[in-house]
């Protein structure tokens, strides 16, 4: 137990490895933050697509849509990784942390796409149905009237789709990348501190905290949101 | 066409996949005209409400609302002359009372805000609901609810309001509510259509009663005839269930 204490002793009073800590919280933060801009962005296209009426010029964009949400949903994302890195970019000097950004965008688009469908489709018909008989455009029903709605339900799935993502960037270290993950492993090998129990632990509770926060701002972001559905008045 | 003549509905089809649901209904709707549609259910009444103004686009079929006809070019400028008060309400629900009567006339520039805002508040006062208009549709009861869906119709200042069923998701003390209401809009003259069970609101209130069976006019005449005197067996069976 002593040596547990001195461990973290040590961790803490090394400067080196507090910066390795810290680069690689970096690394998986920044990846994460953007390829969850990619996934939403990309995500919410594809979910759009989707739900469109079938007219003839949405069947080929609907045909790549399904492809694509088939195939991301279907292969492990560590060989989608792979491939990225291997196949697609491999091109000496292209900056790894844009290849990891592209393929956890990718791959969250995937996830993402069927949230923001099931938002989309969990509106109630009636709520467009009084925008059509009013006379409104499919425009003015869509951001006034559905998309508002569907939000609140997006919400706590997307939440999900976030943390997932940032856990699971965790397996950019299989390509030699240097983030929280990797950052643990190398602290805690012979050449550094030779005992991995501690800064594995140390990584867990970054994880953690940042998990643990985004969980209360969704939270938050989600409780406004549903003010409209209290049957009290405010 | 006759100078009053609101609606025309010629040779009206509706099919869903295979399923006819509407087979081929002729019918004339003259201004001041209440008509109540009635039939068993799964005739397809509401489906023939929902037609008019293109909730269902029809299969077939000609409608003419003030001699032109209905297209899906023309079709929202249409429904602003057709309001429609639905058997769930369909307040919307992420916007307050005020801004559910105000959103369609502001948004197709048939009223300024202030306009709209002040129409809005005299037809809530009128209703006794002027207490609500900040509040959201959650927090209204069944009744309130569809009151406020009948004035938010009567903001556009339709030339016909449809009715699909506005009682039958209402506790029997909200449907007097509602009922008055719509009586009160008769007695100023309104164009109506109602689709309803309520059999003595439909004696009470029609100028003509339609009988629809299985996607047809079986029957159509004065409330008074079609109540002591219908002509078709089918209607006197009807009648004999459910008065």
């Amino acid at each position: 137990m002593s040596d547990f204490f001195s461990k973290i002793g040590e961790l803490f009073s090394t400067p080196e490895y507090i910066d390795s800590l810290l680069h690689g919280f970096l690394l998986t933060i920044q990846i994460s933050y953007f390829a969850i801009l990619i996934g939403v962005a990309l995500g919410t296209l594809i979910a759009l697509i989707d739900v469109a009426k079938p007219t003839k010029w949405m069947v080929v964009p609907k045909f790549i849509c399904k492809i694509y949400t088939t195939v991301i949903r279907g292969t492990p994302m560590a060989l989608q990784l792979f491939i990225m890195f291997f196949v697609i970019f491999a091109i000496k000097g292209f900056p790894s942390i844009i290849i990891a950004i592209i393929a956890f965008g990718l791959n969250s688009a995937a996830y993402t796409s069927e949230v923001v469908r099931g938002g989309i489709l969990s509106v109630d018909k009636g709520q467009t149905e009084a925008g059509l008989a009013l006379g409104l455009s499919n425009r003015t029903i869509f951001f006034k009237i559905v998309a508002p709605q569907a939000i609140k339900n997006i919400i706590p799935a997307l939440g999900n789709e976030i943390i997932t993502v940032i856990k699971e960037t965790a397996i950019v270290s299989m390509v030699g990348m240097y983030d929280l993950n990797m950052a643990a492993k190398d602290i805690g090998s012979g050449q550094n501190m030779a005992s991995y129990l501690v800064p594995m632990v140390t990584a867990a509770l970054f994880y953690l905290g940042t998990i643990y926060l985004i969980t209360f701002i969704v939270k938050r972001i989600e409780k406004n949101l549903r003010k409209s559905d209290l049957r009290t008045e405010e | 066409m006759e100078e009053n003549t609101e609606l025309v509905i010629k040779n009206l089809h509706k099919s869903f996949g295979k399923n006819k649901v509407i087979n081929g209904i002729n019918f004339r709707l003259l201004e001041g005209e209440r008509v109540v549609v009635l039939g068993p259910s799964g005739s397809g009444k509401s489906t023939f409400l929902r037609c008019i103004n293109w909730m269902e686009e029809p299969t077939a079929g000609e409608i003419y609302l003030d001699g032109e006809l209905v297209t899906s070019k023309n079709i929202r400028k249409i429904r602003r002359n057709i309001g429609m008060v639905f058997q769930h309400f369909n307040l919307i629900s992420n916007m307050t009372v005020m801004e559910n009567l105000i959103l369609a006339p502001v948004k197709l520039k048939v009223m300024k805000k202030d306009e709209a805002r002040k129409r809005a508040l005299e037809l809530l006062k009128h209703i006794g609901l002027s207490s609500k208009a900040e509040a959201y549709p959650a927090s209204l009861s069944g009744g309130q609810k569809q009151r406020v869906a009948i004035i938010r119709a009567m903001m556009m200042s339709p030339e016909v309001l449809l009715f699909d069923e506005p009682t039958s998701a209402l506790d029997p003390e909200s449907i007097g509510d509602v009922l008055s209401l719509i009586r009160e809009l008769a007695d100023r003259g309104m164009t109506i259509m109602i689709v309803t069970h309520e059999m003595s609101f439909a004696k009470e209130i029609a100028t003509r009663i339609v009988f629809i069976d299985k996607g047809k006019i079986i029957e159509e005449g004065a409330p008074n005839e079609f109540f002591n005197h219908p002509k078709t067996p089918r209607v006197r069976e009807f009648l004999k269930k459910v008065l």
